[in-house]
């Protein structure tokens, strides 16, 4: 598999060269991406830069870092630098950003090579990557079915190995979800363990920016390189340490699993997650089941912080700076107002309407007070819960990827699908999704740990045990690099 | 109740223009929507509230003075551009 370890192996014992092995990406997204469409800008004139230097310091006999030379991707609501950076929105067409995104600046000092920028719902705003104005990606295990989102395209590349991990951005599900559904790993960090500068916002009280991955090392190994603080982003804290404890015994470690987290969940995805919580008990740890019935309002809440952040978020969006800007108007108002209404997406569209509606007179108190009043209580929820376990296991979506076409004719059926991630954003804590098995058409299936805030060692130590313990569970699809 | 003029009335302050088309539309679907947030008004109220997440309180910190990006480049993305500046809407 192609994993940032084998990755790193290979260069190291020269079995490859860094450009070779570039090249051998950047022609499996050749290959692949007419069918995935996981990437919507493939970068190779910046991949061979990097790889020709990484070339040159392996030459000159100096040791490289663990994600030095390795092939990734980022989501394309992260900015770099000159490379063009839209959103998946028409809005955003041409923009080129004049600065780095913090994670980006780090994974360039440590000469990640960047294949492309890939696909995602608008805005992040979808949980299929259909909203995408590029079209969504397709599933690496059946190209028939979506590759979830918003971080669809990151998902797709890792699952289809056109990219050995990526990094995507989870504001209410948007990396567990589609790592979920491509059967591949999905690190949602701590809120503030990573730096949201340069990640183009959507709502800024639930974004957090993680790596997508084929293995629970490699999400480690990511999430330590990027979870530092930055001065640029008031919110972070930093705290990347977790790869020095991903082998530890979990004998005793108290696993809860809320009762609220199975309701609606489809059988076969409720039979793998307890067929988890099995292995779990054979490997020493102890199952705890306990309620938590805030979790019903979970929903509602996070649609209400998150459209009514996204709103203003994206009034900035006006024509007169950057990207898209109408032809014909008769005056400023009017200029403004058809950019945003032909540049804009219909899902975008809807939730800033939502979002202006629940902030506006007459309804701030009953939608948005009361959505951040329930927030409070929900983080309390989760504090109690916390008190009777190390580490909670429940489904990451309650099925399996949707079949291409579904996920667009129903908003609040689609919104439904998030029942089980948007508590983790909701509360700022951390979440992996990791693949614990296949439904009867071959397609994933993933579960999710949450972790007590700034708790991703243990959580990953839980996932990489997992892991070590069933093997099976990470299958490998047709597409890509074989390495 | 969502209504066609509250529509209209969100769209004005959204900046955004809803076809007459789509109005009916889409005044139905906003319904549907916050047919499904009013779940919360069935919540406990809560005492606690909150002010923000893991305890993160208020930065400040010393107003340095730091070179900024050049105008040229930022004004490189803009749609319109004139004499160094953004221009907001064509000349009559």
């Amino acid at each position: 598999m192609g994993t940032i370890a084998t990755i790193h192996e290979m260069l190291v014992k020269k079995q490859v060269s860094c450009t070779e092995l570039t090249q051998r990406y950047l022609d499996a997204v050749e290959q692949a991406n007419p069918a995935l469409n996981a990437y919507v800008n493939v970068t190779p004139d910046t991949a061979l830069a990097t790889a020709a230097a990484v070339d040159k310091k392996i030459a000159a006999g100096e040791e490289i870092g663990a994600l030095e030379g390795v092939p990734m991707t980022l989501k394309d609501n992260m900015s770099t630098k000159g490379i063009e950076t839209t959103c998946c929105s028409k809005i955003l067409t041409g923009y080129k950003p004049i600065f780095d995104a913090t994670v980006w600046e780090i994974l360039q000092e440590q000469n990640a090579v960047l294949l492309g920028k890939t696909n995602m719902d608008e805005f992040a705003m979808g949980s299929s990557c259909e909203n995408s104005c590029f079209g969504g990606a397709a599933n690496p295990f059946d190209t028939n079915y979506v590759a979830g989102g918003s971080s669809g395209g990151v998902s797709s590349a890792v699952g289809g190995n056109i990219a050995a991990y990526g990094l995507g951005s989870d504001t209410g599900g948007s990396i567990r979800q589609p790592a979920s559904f491509c059967g591949v790993v999905g690190l949602k960090p701590t809120y503030g363990a990573v730096s949201r500068y340069g990640l183009i916002a959507y709502a800024s009280s639930l974004d957090q920016i993680g790596p997508i991955t084929k293995t629970v090392e490699d999400a480690s190994l990511v999430f330590d390189a990027i979870a530092k603080k930055d001065k640029r982003d008031s919110t972070s804290v930093g705290g990347g340490n977790t790869y020095a404890t991903l082998n530890r015994d979990i004998k005793g470690m108290k696993i809860g699993i809320a009762r609220e987290y199975l309701d609606g969940v489809r059988d076969d995805v409720k039979e793998a997650t307890l067929a988890a919580a099995e292995v779990y008990k054979s490997l020493g740890a102890e199952i705890v089941y306990f309620d938590l019935p805030v979790l019903k309002f979970a929903l509602p809440v996070y649609y209400i912080i998150a459209c009514a952040e996204a709103s203003s978020n994206l009034g900035r969006y006006d024509g007169i700076r950057y990207g898209y800007k109408t032809a014909h108007y008769t005056g400023t108002h009017d200029m403004i107002c058809r950019t945003r209404s032909e540049g804009f997406g219909e899902e975008v569209k809807r939730r800033i309407l939502l979002g202006t509606y629940v902030l506006s007179a007459g309804y701030y108190d009953a939608y948005y007070k009361k959505a951040t009043d329930l927030r409070g209580t929900i983080i309390s929820a989760f504090n109690k819960a916390f008190e009777q376990c190390d580490v909670i296991l429940a489904p990451t979506v309650p099925m399996t990827a949707f079949e291409k076409g579904h996920a667009v004719s129903d908003p609040i059926e689609t919104y439904l699908t998030d029942i089980c991630t948007v508590p983790v954003n909701i509360a700022g804590l951390p979440g992996v999704s990791v693949p614990c098995g296949f439904n009867a058409k071959g397609m994933p299936i993933g579960m999710q740990l949450i972790g007590k805030s700034f708790g991703e060692a243990q959580i990953l130590n839980a996932a990489y045990r997992y892991q070590q313990a069933a093997p099976e569970k990470f299958r490998d699809t047709k597409w890509g690099v074989k390495l | 109740m969502v209504t066609r003029e509250d529509v209209e009335n969100i769209a004005l302050l959204s900046k955004l223009f809803v076809p007459e088309e789509e109005l009916d539309g889409l005044t139905k679907s906003m319904q549907e929507i916050i047919d499904f947030a009013d779940a919360i008004n069935n919540a406990p109220a809560s005492a606690e509230g909150f002010d923000c997440i893991n305890n993160l309180s208020n930065v400040f910190r010393e107003d340095e003075v730091v070179p900024s990006y050049p105008s040229e480049e930022i004004l490189r993305n803009a749609p319109a551009q004139a004499e160094d500046h953004f221009l907001v809407r064509n000349r009559e």
